[in-house]
């Protein structure tokens, strides 16, 4: 396929801590099911080595990779850089560097407006400053909002607004009787249904 | 928002997960009933180790992926989205995937409004494989229209992702793509799946799907053309589509179209014109890109895309300029004078903080710029030296040596601003980037050999670096004894004796002996033997054996001393290595038999040697980010290649005619021409022809291709008549004896020139092939026994006066035209000619240069003024004899290219066969 018509834009996704260079998130986006033989089932595991597109295949690659790009972009603000061959936009947040990495031909507003998708729908679902802690601690969040930014170098949606709708929040407080705080209202309700659930297995068995 | 104990301690929070622990905790899937807000924990946990390169063994990522299957009994939305999220991810490592199909193609379902719905069907595209795609057509095609743009894009974009898999199957939902293509409509009333809010959130509205659907269209059809032109005529009118990158889609389509298809090329130039108005940054970038891309582009159409980008180089955003500066960066590199009204813009670009845009400002402006503005750039350049790092620093060096070789009018300045920053701090990459550039100031740019000089024994006084001290002191040995004052050098030099380590004292040694051989004046003489003498105790061995071999070589002065102190000759370095490189991994054993011979390499003078490096410097070293682009372009190689490759292209046809015995006598080859056509490339036989000329003869290499399918050419060769038989006389004809289809074959025809070996023939030849053609017999494959004789005729070519001169190197013009005019055989000839083919100055000055093989000097290969030039040429001929010539250009629009060529040359009768080569 032409290389200037293809979807597949985006190379990788990343999140670093400033500090240390270690990984928060990192995706290096490889499209699906190049790898896999047609017939082949999918079960076969295509070790993600075999793929073609993807520069960076190991980790060692990659965190090489990682390491050069924050010593390149630690100092300096500016938003893009050519790196390695390669267009990287990038925004530093606090403590953390965010990263869109894709290929020279593209378009780099386009690519731009992904790291933007990012770095607003980070600020649209935390409130308060986007930072390392912030990050880990709502971490479903986080990776649900790349899914929904980029889905293996396809870029999906620019939108913040779209994307922070599109992330559910983490489901209330489980049933559990471990767990069962005894004085909440809550509480009370839930001890009730367990309870009734309980009783209708224990007349079943006895039955 | 916390997730129980896990991160009470962020910063540790990501030590804390480990694999194996997760793994364990993974039983928690298999509890009942489940528990959504622990298991949701658990996926983000797993999804933290995947996210920072964590991998699942096979075995245990299937384990965890049947175990997250049971949680689908749970209805809640939250985890369900992360369900999804995590079976995405581990498909690629899990084994049996497919066996969860048919529970994830449940939350694909129409009915379901919820919001997973799009993550299921991305889900379900990494689960499924080729042999049961059909299965989940339906519910693709039904979910591709949904008016829901979210679930609309994922579907468009999973069945992107099955093509390479499927692509039979992802075509037949077409008419689907196309319909979500055109759709514009926003979605109703989309419930989010915030049961709790989702009264009063804003409609999605996205237009994403536009994009998605665009690409899945052009995969659909890329092979049927008048789909692909109907699709951009329907999509490209105006407000057809409303999302941005979709239209970038557009733009790479048309511009492909009309890469193809000449015809469409008009119609698809009217869409991107409209496109450079549009008012998305993204869509003006990718139409200028896709103008400056398109193949002879001309100058109109180009301006249009400089002026739109010249209005975002003062956009306040760092990627917006960077794009623009970078479109104008290529361009500028084939039509500069098409960038040159953004020069102001972009020289304000050059102190910017970024250095990718920064680097790119300077370089675009040292193909733009013109002589007026080279202070300019250089005050600019000063101002920001200090901040910016070092490997920034080399680029900027290099740059402005580049600059240095085009202007040479301009080498103070530029002078005084590398001597400055050369006491800069700085590393030994960057000190040697500076001491570069005046080495090569010195040797092109004659002016300002004295003042480099000085500048440079002002270094070595406070170098650190020794291998660069090393280096210029030969350089001051070398130049030294040249200059009007060299006992200047001399103290310097000895100061170097006295302070330096062993290294740096041994080449001051050998320095100080280039001003005392051969010295005339016996005061300078008397004072480098003292010097010497005191080196003789010196504490290392080899400061004191290069001093004694010195003073030997210094007292008895004769032809042999000079030699080999003042050696002007060098082997031909890249011929050299690769002789040697040869030599050394050969797999054959008995080559090392008989050691390396050296005598083979050709020896090529200085002057030679510079010329070449010249060029090379002015054509390959404008520095850049650009790393060379992929994919199809329509850049010529450069100028350096050319030459390169020309000169390795020589050196392959002194190989070859070593080969052949009879040639052994004519001696080596004094000069090669460049192949000349004789044929079109689509005739029957492709022919070329290269002329070698040597001492006393004349080889004439025709180079023959049989085009002919299933045919066999034999016995070939060529009659070629000169039209003056007086003076060349045929020797013999090598043929080639057969000649299959696409094989070429050479076929070689010696004459001895008559006149004896300075004579320089000038002729005529009309050349025929003379052959046997027998076809092939199709069903055996061996060609049919007779055959029959047959002629073909190709084009006349010229033996002219250009094929007996080699283009030579010196700093200055003026002298060396004196100095052959001076000479007693000394001949002028003249012509003024009317160059009516030739459309600018530019054209015309690299054409002459190459028409007359002589070597452009002082920098008059690249024109400043559009409408008048001075081309100031020098060559050798075969015999040794110089040629210089003074080619004075005017332009007009209306006539052409007129230019004045005056040549001289030392022997009799060259000038003017050097000037009838070009008329």
């Amino acid at each position: 396929m032409s290389p200037g018509m293809s979807l597949y834009s985006v190379n990788a996704i990343l999140i670093l801590s400033i500090e240390d260079g270690s990984r928060i998130f990192t995706k290096y986006y490889t499209p699906p099911h190049h790898a896999a033989q047609p017939g082949a089932a999918a079960a076969a595991t295509a070790p993600p080595a075999s793929s073609s597109q993807n520069p960076y295949p190991d980790k060692t690659a990659q965190t090489r990779f990682e390491k050069a790009l924050l010593q390149k972009t630690a100092k300096q603000t500016g938003d893009i850089l050519l790196f390695d061959n390669r267009i990287v936009l990038y925004k530093m947040e606090s403590d953390v560097a965010l990263y869109v990495v894709g290929s020279l031909e593209d378009n780099e507003i386009l690519l731009y407006n992904v790291l933007l998708a990012l770095r607003d729908s980070l600020h649209l679902l935390f409130k308060q400053s986007v930072d390392k802690r912030t990050i880990i601690e709502n971490y479903d969040l986080v990776s649900l909002a790349i899914d929904e930014i980029c889905d293996d170098g396809v870029v999906l949606e620019t939108d913040p607004t779209i994307i922070v709708q599109r992330c559910s929040k983490a489901p209330s407080q489980d049933v559990n009787l471990g767990r069962i705080d005894p004085f909440s209202e809550q509480g009370v309700n839930n001890l009730a249904q367990l309870g009734k659930a309980k009783l209708t297995d224990w007349l079943r068995q006895g039955l | 928002m916390s997730y129980g104990k896990k991160d009470e301690d962020a910063d540790s929070g990501l030590v804390k997960i480990d694999r194996t622990q997760v793994f364990q905790e993974a039983r928690l899937f298999n509890s009942s009933p489940i528990q959504p807000r622990r298991c949701r924990v658990l996926l983000t946990k797993i999804a933290l180790l995947l996210y920072t390169g964590e991998k699942f063994p096979t075995t245990e990522a299937t384990t965890l992926f049947f175990g997250i299957s049971k949680l689908f009994q749970n209805k809640d939305v939250g985890l369900r989205q992360m369900v999804h999220l995590v079976i995405k991810e581990l498909a690629s490592s899990a084994e049996d995937i497919i066996m969860v199909t048919s529970t994830i193609m449940k939350d694909t379902g129409g009915s379901t409004d919820s919001i997973y719905r799009p993550n299921a069907i991305r889900a379900l595209c990494r689960i499924i494989d080729a042999t049961t795609v059909q299965s989940i057509e339906r519910v693709m095609k039904t979910a591709i229209v949904d008016k829901n743009p979210s679930v609309s894009s994922s579907a468009l974009v999973s069945s992107y992702h099955l093509l390479p898999i499927a692509r039979d199957v992802v075509k037949r939902w077409q008419s689907e793509t196309q319909e979500a293509a055109a759709s514009t409509k926003s979605s109703g009333g989309f419930s989010l799946g915030f049961s709790s809010s989702s009264g009063n959130l804003p409609v999605n509205n996205s237009t994403m799907t536009q994009y998605h659907a665009i690409g899945l269209l052009y995969q659909m059809r890329m092979h049927d053309r008048m789909a692909l032109v109907k699709m951009v005529q329907q999509f490209g009118a105006a407000g057809a589509m409303k999302n941005p990158a979709a239209i970038v889609m557009l733009v790479r389509l048309a511009a492909q179209l009309a890469e193809e298809d000449p015809q469409l090329r008009k119609p698809m130039m009217q869409l991107l014109d409209g496109w450079l108005r549009h008012k998305s940054e993204m869509v003006n970038f990718e139409a200028a890109k896709a103008i400056c891309d398109m193949r002879d582009v001309t100058d109109d159409e180009v301006t249009q895309a400089v002026h739109v980008l010249q209005l975002f180089l003062s956009s306040p955003r760092a990627v917006t300029k960077f794009a623009a500066l970078r479109i104008l960066h290529t361009i500028a590199s084939f039509k500069p004078h098409v960038v040159n009204v953004c020069n102001p813009d972009i020289e304000l670009l050059i102190s910017n903080s970024n250095r990718s845009i920064a680097t790119f400002a300077i370089t675009t402006l040292l193909k733009t710029g013109n002589e007026a503005s080279v202070d300019r750039l250089m005050k600019q350049i000063s101002g920001f030296m200090s901040e910016i790092t070092d490997e920034f620093k080399i680029t900027i060096v290099e740059a402005i040596r580049t600059l240095c070789l085009k202007f040479p009018s301009k080498q103070a300045g530029m002078l005084q601003f590398l001597s400055g920053i050369l006491r800069d701090e700085g590393g030994y990459e960057f000190k040697r980037a500076v001491v570069e550039s005046m080495f090569d100031l010195i040797k092109f740019v004659p002016d300002s050999k004295e003042e480099a000089l000085a500048h440079l024994c002002e270094f070595i006084e406070d170098c650190e670096f020794t291998k660069l001290a090393v280096r210029i002191l030969h350089l001051l040995g070398v130049e030294g004894p040249k200059t009007s004052q060299p006992t200047k050098y001399i103290r310097y030099i000895y100061n170097r004796v006295v302070l330096e380590n062993a290294i740096v004292r041994a080449a001051a040694v050998t320095a100080l002996a280039k001003f005392g051989v051969g010295q005339k004046d016996p005061e300078v003489k008397r004072s480098v033997d003292v010097l010497l003498t005191r080196c003789l105790d010196d504490v290392d061995d080899e400061v004191r054996d290069r001093a004694a071999l010195n003073l030997r070589l210094m007292h008895e002065e004769d032809e042999l001393a000079a030699r080999f102190v003042k050696n002007d000759n060098m082997f031909a370095l890249p011929f050299f290595e690769h002789q040697l490189v040869m030599y050394v991994t050969s797999d054959d054993k008995s080559a090392f038999e008989t050691p390396f011979d050296i005598s083979k390499i050709p020896v090529v003078t200085r002057e030679q040697a510079d010329a070449e490096d010249r060029t090379k410097k002015l054509t390959a070293t404008i520095p850049s980010l650009k790393p060379p682009k992929v994919g199809p372009t329509k850049t010529a190689p450069s100028s350096a290649d050319a030459a390169a490759s020309a000169s390795a292209a020589a050196q392959k046809y002194a190989q070859e005619l070593m080969q052949i015995p009879e040639m052994n006598e004519f001696g080596s080859v004094l000069k090669s021409s460049p192949p000349v056509e004789l044929t079109e490339a689509e005739t029957e036989y492709v022919v070329s022809v290269v002329k070698h000329i040597f001492k006393e003869h004349i080889v004439l290499q025709y180079e023959i291709k049989n085009t002919l399918p299933a045919t066999i050419l034999e016995n070939v060769s060529v009659m070629a008549t000169p039209s003056d038989e007086e003076e060349l006389e045929e020797v013999f004809i090598i043929q080639a004896e057969t000649l299959q289809t696409d094989v070429p074959g050479k076929v070689y025809v010696a004459f001895r020139k008559v006149n004896g070996g300075s004579s320089l023939p000038v002729c005529t030849f009309s050349n025929v092939l003379k052959f046997t053609s027998k076809e092939i017999d199709p069903t055996t494959n061996e060609p049919e026994e007779g055959g029959y004789e047959d002629e073909y005729e190709v084009s006349d070519f010229d033996l002219s006066g250009s094929d007996y001169v080699i283009p030579t190197f010196a700093s200055n013009f003026a002298h060396v035209w004196e100095q052959v005019g001076a000479q007693p055989q000394a001949e002028e000839a003249e012509e003024t000619l009317q160059l009516s083919g030739m459309k600018s100055i530019p054209e015309a000055t690299e054409q002459l240069a190459k028409t007359l093989s002589l070597q452009p000097l002082e920098g008059t290969d690249v024109p400043v003024n559009q409408t008048t030039h001075t081309l100031k040429l020098l060559g050798k001929t075969v015999n040794g004899g110089r040629v210089v010539a003074n080619v004075r250009m005017a332009y007009s629009s209306k006539t052409g290219v007129t230019t004045k060529i005056t040549v001289r040359s030392e022997e009799e009768g060259v000038a003017a066969l050097v000037v009838a080569s070009v008329a």
